[in-house]
């Protein structure tokens, strides 16, 4: 056991925005269980200034939570010249619809693109994401 | 075996050209797709298995047992079918009206207002054809087909050479894209590329009109009143044009009205049109088919001869506040794809799935019942992102059910 277990880790509070991607889709299509679909959804594009501010380098596992849940997904860095500092990007999946608010305030409208996190380097163990079956060892 | 001009389903461009090679019952190759055409068409290899509580059962049983839960259900809801034919969404609508259910599908969080607002004949659209030949000007705004619609581009928006447009995308059209991201399709327009932060598209939409009513326009972020007005100009001198509504927009929209009102000031000069850049195959054919049934193309309860419609029929509040006591989905996957609050509710209900591969869903469904692929498998006709409706003729010889056939059973078992 470390002492660095001890020290908070710095947190940053961000806006996902999520999107598509055709790789990630043809995954889902070929099969949503499989290793590939996850490798490919259970990550954030982060700019570099913000991987800075919570001391992370390319691929090092992030949490990111809120009030309805967290998860740990691999941080990259954003490809793009312009920095959007505060601004982080998801693809659409299970992964980020964990962070989505139920409340719609009456429109039936998840806010599915727009989610308000907090994101921090970890060293936890995986949040389960998929769902187990609930008929597994009922007997 | 050769199979010439198949209709792929892997999208709601219904992309008509495709080329299967076979050998038996297996796909060897196909041609003319893009990859997640490709993928959609060879299917998921984990197919759904049909079962009752998780034990494997027979599909008579099944269909016995989804109809007793529907049956003795007070308040069941019926959600999904954008990857249905029309033939198995109008047995849905029969099953919903029949059972005083309510009915959804995906229409009633992603484009629902913009389909709504086509149909009730509130903004000008055309079909994709019409852009293919006439369009000048393609704007997509919130959208990314580079990713979403793969083949959009090449087939009909940008780059082919159209009746009108013999000189494509060198010299003829112009494509602009808003987002707020740097996408894929931003890449490929990159000449003509706004981004504007999150949340902000009723804001440069309001600015956009202002600045066409010959005001002077203004926005709260980077964006100088110049760069607003020559974009107004590029877009009113368009002799076709087309916006390609995205979810990124849809989203940020709390209502549809300012993006109907931008279309009137563009059109008293130009002729601009409106179109959703839906995801499903066949959702639109869904909403077309409701809207026909009860003047509402989503979030319908039925009661006897009366509809009710509202958010509060909508799928999200339905689940959420607890008021169904059953579910029956067809063809979507909530536990993949809704806020996870929120579909973690459906363990607390009976849940029938239906679908061709194993779901996240399916996990926790109480009956689970295996169909066919619509396209490769089942036959049906389905309705493309523009309203165009499409035969879809299938080549593989399967043993499975149709979702159709599956829903007809149901049917006949209440």
């Amino acid at each position: 056991m470390g002492f660095g277990q001890f020290i908070s880790k710095p947190e940053l509070d961000i806006l996902i925005v999520t999107h598509r991607d055709i790789f990630q889709n043809s995954a889902y299509e070929h099969s949503r269980f499989s290793a590939e679909y996850a490798d490919q959804s259970a990550i954030i594009i982060l700019t570099a200034s913000d991987m800075k501010k919570i001391g992370i380098k390319d691929n090092d596992r992030v949490l990111l939570k809120n009030k309805w849940g967290k998860v740990i997904v691999r941080a990259v860095e954003s490809k793009e010249e312009e920095e959007h500092a505060g601004i982080a990007y998801m693809l659409n999946s299970p992964w980020s619809n964990v962070l989505v608010s139920p409340e719609t305030n009456g429109t039936g409208v998840p806010s599915f693109k727009r989610i308000k996190a907090t994101i921090s380097s970890t060293e936890e163990k995986d949040v389960e994401v998929l769902p187990v079956s609930k008929w597994e060892n009922q007997d | 075996m050769e199979i010439k001009d198949f209709v792929c389903t892997g999208c709601a461009l219904l992309c008509d050209d495709i080329g299967i090679k076979t050998e038996g019952n297996t796909i060897e190759k196909t041609y003319n797709t893009c990859r997640k055409g490709a993928a959609r068409i060879r299917g998921d290899e984990e197919r759904m298995t049909c079962t009752i509580k998780g034990r494997e059962e027979n599909i008579d049983k099944a269909i016995t047992e989804a109809a007793r839960i529907l049956s003795e259900a007070n308040k069941p809801m019926i959600y999904g079918l954008g990857n249905s034919s029309l033939e198995a969404q109008k047995k849905a609508i029969e099953l919903a009206s029949k059972l005083s259910a309510y009915l959804d599908d995906t229409s009633s969080f992603c484009q629902g207002p913009v389909v709504e607002a086509i149909l009730e004949g509130k903004v000008p659209t055309c079909t994709l054809d019409e852009v293919r030949h006439l369009a000048d000007m393609i704007l997509f705004w919130g959208s990314d087909p580079a990713s979403s619609h793969p083949r959009h581009l090449s087939r009909f928006s940008y780059f082919p050479r159209g009746e009108k447009r013999q000189r494509g995308w060198e010299e003829n059209r112009t494509a602009i894209v808003i987002d707020v991201r740097k996408s894929d399709t931003s890449e490929i327009c990159n000449k003509n590329f706004y981004r504007i932060p999150p949340g902000s598209d009723g804001e440069l939409i309001d600015a956009l009109t202002a600045a066409l009513n010959g005001k002077i326009p203004k926005v709260s972020f980077g964006m100088s009143s110049k760069e607003i007005l020559e974009l107004a100009n590029l877009l009113k001198k368009a002799e076709f044009g087309t916006i390609f509504a995205g979810l990124g927009l849809v989203y940020s929209l709390p209502e549809i009205e300012p993006m109907i009102k931008l279309i009137e000031a563009l059109n008293k000069s130009s002729n601009f049109h409106l179109m959703p850049m839906v995801g499903q195959y066949n959702m639109r054919g869904f909403n077309h088919l409701l809207f026909e049934k009860t003047g509402y193309i989503n979030r319908v309860k039925f009661d006897g001869n009366k509809v009710d419609h509202g958010p509060h029929c909508s799928v999200m509040e339905v689940l959420n506040s607890g008021e169904t006591d059953a579910m029956l989905i067809i063809g979507s996957d909530p536990l993949g794809c809704f806020p996870k609050s929120i579909a973690e509710k459906l363990k607390n209900i009976p849940t029938i799935v239906i679908d061709p591969a194993r779901t996240f869903t399916s996990m926790i469904a109480d009956v689970s019942i295996p169909s066919a692929y619509t396209g490769t498998e089942a036959a049906g006709n389905a309705v493309r992102m523009d309203g165009e409706k499409v035969e879809i003729t299938p080549f593989i010889d399967s043993k499975k059910l149709s979702d159709e056939e599956i829903l007809k059973r149901i049917l006949e078992a209440i």
